[in-house]
């Protein structure tokens, strides 16, 4: 396959290739560690002319692929205007391991500020003694939701509600502390954002 | 900017795979899991991942202490070392030592050989003695090895998991997850024993609920209910096993209906789970040809009973009965508590054999007589249970014990505190100035898991790296360190060659206790670094470990049956004064007695009084409620906990964790009687009786 015009093997998907070669791309539903979700679209790329998904799409197959192209870039751009404007209030809180992929996708790719009407959900859980929820900083990627299903197959979490009132919770009117979460700490470690943070 | 650095979780015997990130100021400051750890794949428990705070914790002992007029004085090292081999020296002939399975096998190898070479004596135990020596005892009778026989990938690739007294949700969390993967994605089947309902019954095709001390009654029923329906694997049988006709002749005795009678589970309930554990239903996925397989996991509430023993041969003999083991997705599995249980029987710190389990014959004896320069003992030591009990006769006078706390471990811990204080000399090294060592003669600070080099060894019999990742507390130092030392300054008096303690490293200590071991004669850290953990066997450098043992043979040729029988229910029974059983066990927020979750803020948040869980009925009688205040009594003590109303408990019986908060622990009630055997003590069973706590009018109290 050919990778911004370098030579790379076709395995695994199209973001495995991608990262395997180097090459930084934002996958901010794609957690190393969990299956694919593909609900974000920040990992859009160029592939033999169509804007494809890079997590979702088997690299197999694929001839030419373009994670720099002009068209791809602004479609990503475009994608994390919306992203960023799902958060409220993102920056300043330090959070989990993986909460700097969000802020180097902004960084990388500019979003202008202003495009969209800000989502205003400000709620906040900070029952549990070890991490907090600050729904202002969450993007809806669900990494926590695949995390606590997938991964340790809890199921103590989800995502309800639909557009703007959507939220990650721990069940209607259940607060962390009370539902059935394990504190093992999987989302916090998943979160790409500081939505989901360790307290202290 | 922080560092990382990759290690093995310190607290249960899943030995998840932990990757450290430090800071500046050498404080842990998040703990990220490890997707390649082929034990925990990516994921981590509340513990692993919030609960290793406690290494910097204030608590933590300095600097060594000598006790001088009842008080500890701070002293320097070669103050509290001169003083502690010059006291050894003269107790050599009465002394015993507790080695610590949460320390690392390089630290449980060096205290063996310096209590065996040294002080002469085979007097060296750890908490197996208090978990699973039961289980160990019989599958060495049984099969020739006492450990786990798969690995936690068997329990993905079963068709059926049978878990009997062992609730993995609080305390092996990371293998329920996998259970729970298996159980939800491939459809395997799950039964589960116990007396109370735990969280994995959420999931559970089958629960059966026995009486307590009655599990042998239970078990006989399914061996008799496999073999009514013809359900056996006579080939198996045939090849692989003796004494089956005598073992049918025993379950011959009882019919299923009447041992339905004595454990109190339904006949019918009793057939479905032999049906189930037998044959079950091929999972989803199960590659042709290969014979759907049951794992056989349990705990300690198949251990901790007089009977302990009895309880698991009856489950071995279900193994063997129905050829469950070596084969993919099947075999037994005792769920191993501390972090490195394992390698603590492993390096030999058991009174009754040499590392690698080599008894004390000449075959075995000799070459560590060869490699250490002077003999050794060879009659088996006493057992930790004993050891204690032995203090009264004056067999016992000074002790060594090294991260063990059995003020509250023991059972009967008024009796326990009153024979530790009889001891003429008592050194105690560890991390915490817990109970245990406020009675001690001489503390010496030791080294957390993240201050030092070695490996702990899983239940899965892998052998992981713990790598050191800060700097050493205060004056502390590693376990295998200190015990070099005092063996330095006593070797000319104990006419030892002090050169037998000089190692440069971990590695050092390591390599030759993979020489002496042949079971891991083929593990170095040099292979550990290269390709993560091993599990033995793995008798030479190009072997790749073993997942799972006996695909061919038992080590002791071929597997035994042991015929056993229902014996009396328990030591202690309620009766008028002590109407209810009480029965312990633990928790997802706290680690056994709490010495070190207590020190950690998160988990007292999530739990600070002892829960005492009480079903509705018993509950009505004495007028509780949930979440009053409520006294726990034994003919042995009393004990303050919070009412937790629940049918998880069945009627008349009480469920109590044994960490200790607020001063408060389940083990100022329990009895300490010994299963024969393997001297474990009934920790599951004992009479109480439960009052609400009355309030002292006009009483200042702290809490309600
Ligand atoms: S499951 Fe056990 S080994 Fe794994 S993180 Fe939890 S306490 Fe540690
Ligand atoms: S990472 Fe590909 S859609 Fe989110």
């Amino acid at each position: 396959m050919n990778l911004n015009g370098r030579s790379v093997e076709a395995a695994g998907s199209l973001l495995d290739a991608v990262l395997a070669a180097g090459i930084a791309l934002p996958h901010l539903c794609k957690d190393d560690n969990l299956p694919v979700i593909g609900a974000c679209r920040t990992c859009l790329v160029e592939a033999d002319g169509r804007i494809v998904a890079a997590c979702s799409t088997p690299a197999a197959g694929v001839q030419e692929c373009a994670t720099d192209s002009e068209r791809a870039v602004r479609i990503r751009r475009g994608v994390l205007e919306l992203t960023a404007a799902m958060q409220s209030r993102a920056g300043g809180a330090a959070g989990g391991p993986r909460s700097a992929e969000s802020s180097e996708a902004y960084a990388s790719h500019a979003p202008r500020p202003g495009q969209h009407d800000v989502r205003t959900g400000t709620h906040a859980d900070l029952s549990n003694p070890f991490f907090s929820f600050h729904e202002d900083a969450c993007i809806l990627c669900a990494r926590c939701v695949t995390a606590c299903q997938e991964l340790q197959h809890i199921g103590a979490i989800g995502i309800a509600g639909r557009g703007h009132t959507a939220r990650v919770t721990p069940g209607a009117g259940v607060s962390f502390r009370e539902s059935i979460c394990t504190s093992c700490g999987s989302c916090v470690a998943a979160c790409p954002t500081s939505a989901l943070r360790p307290k202290g | 900017m922080t560092r990382t650095v990759s290690s093995t979780c310190p607290y249960c015997g899943v030995g998840c795979g932990i990757v450290l990130n430090v800071d500046e100021q050498d404080r842990i400051r998040w703990v990220d899991d490890d997707p390649e750890n082929l034990s925990s794949t990516g994921m981590l428990c509340v513990k692993g991942r919030f609960g290793t705070t406690f290494v910097n914790h204030p608590d933590r002992i300095q600097t060594p202490l000598i006790k001088r007029k009842g008080r500890f004085e701070e002293a320097t090292w070669d103050e509290a070392l001169d003083l502690v081999a010059n006291r050894l020296l003269e107790h050599r002939g009465h002394f015993g030592s507790f080695a610590s399975a949460k320390a690392t096998n390089e630290d449980a190898f060096l205290q063996q050989k310096f209590v065996r070479l040294v002080m002469g004596t085979n007097n060296i135990d750890h908490c197996t003695r208090l978990c699973h020596s039961p289980s160990v005892e019989a599958m060495l009778q049984q099969l020739g090895s006492g450990a786990t026989s798969n690995s936690y990938i068997d329990y993905e690739e079963a068709s059926c998991i049978v878990l009997v007294g062992c609730d993995p949700g609080s305390n092996h969390p990371v293998i329920a997850s996998r259970m729970r993967r298996a159980i939800d994605s491939l459809g395997t089947k799950l039964v589960v024993v116990n007396p109370r309902r735990i969280e994995m019954c959420d999931r559970a095709d089958l629960f059966l609920q026995p009486r307590a001390g009655t599990d042998v009654a239970l078990f006989n029923g399914m061996a008799r209910a496999i073999l009514d329906e013809d359900l056996a694997d006579r080939p198996f049988i045939e090849g692989r096993t003796e004494g089956f006709d005598a073992f049918v002749s025993a379950v011959g005795e009882t019919t299923v209906d009447e041992c339905a009678l004595v454990c109190g589970v339904p006949a019918g309930e009793i057939r479905a789970a032999a049906r189930l554990f037998a044959r079950p239903p091929a999972r989803r996925g199960l590659p042709e040809g290969l014979v759907p397989g049951s794992c056989l996991v349990w705990g300690m509430g198949i251990t901790q009973h007089t009977q302990g023993t009895d309880n698991a041969h009856s489950l071995l003999n279900l193994a063997l009965l129905a050829g469950q083991l070596g084969r993919p997705g099947c075999g037994v599995s005792p769920l191993r508590g501390q972090n490195n249980v394992q390698g603590c029987g492993d390096a030999g710190c058991i009174p009754d054999s040499l590392p690698g389990y080599q008894s004390y014959g000449d075959a075995a004896i000799i070459p560590f007589e060869e490699l250490w320069g002077a003999g050794l003992p060879r009659s088996p030591g006493l057992k930790a249970t004993d050891m204690v009990e032995q203090i009264a006769s004056g067999a016992i006078r000074a002790m060594y014990i090294v991260g063990e706390n059995p003020l509250l471990s023991e059972p009967n811990l008024h009796h326990a505190t009153d024979l530790i204080r009889a001891l003429d000399f008592l050194v105690v090294q560890d991390l915490f100035l817990h109970e245990t060592a406020e009675l001690a003669d001489v503390v010496l600070p030791a080294c957390s898991f993240a201050e030092k080099d070695g490996t702990f060894t899983n239940s899965e019999r892998r052998v992981q790296r713990v790598r050191r990742a800060i700097a050493p507390v205060g004056m502390a130092r590693p376990d295998w360190e200190i015990l070099c030392d005092v063996a330095r300054r006593m070797a000319p008096g104990a006419g030892v060659d002090p050169a037998q303690f000089a190692y440069a490293s971990a590695g050092e200590v390591f390599d030759e206790f993979a020489r002496l071991m042949p079971q891991i004669r083929g593990i170095s850290y040099e292979r550990l670094e290269r390709e993560g953990g091993i599990q033995w066997p793995c008798p030479s450098a190009d072997h790749p470990g073993t997942r799972y043992l006996y695909a061919d043979s038992f080590p002791r040729g071929v597997a035994r049956f042991v015929p056993v029988r229902q014996h009396a229910v328990a030591e202690e029974t309620p009766d008028g004064e002590y109407p209810l059983v009480l029965n312990t066990g633990r928790i997802l927020y706290h680690w056994h007695g709490g010495t070190i979750t207590r020190r950690v803020a998160g988990l007292m948040e999530q739990v600070d009084t002892v829960p005492v869980a009480v079903h509705p009925a018993d509950a009505s009688v004495a007028e509780i409620q949930d979440g009053d205040p409520v006294v726990v009594f034994s003919r042995r003590g009393r004990m303050g906990g919070r009412a937790v109303v629940t049918d998880a408990v069945q009627p008349g019986n009480l469920f109590v964790p044994f960490v200790k908060l607020q001063g408060s622990a389940a083990n100022f009630l329990t009895n300490n009687v010994y299963d024969q055997e393997s001297r474990i003590p009934e920790y599951k069973v004992c009479a109480a009786r439960i009052e609400k706590k009355r309030e002292r009018k006009g009483a200042f109290t702290l809490r309600s």
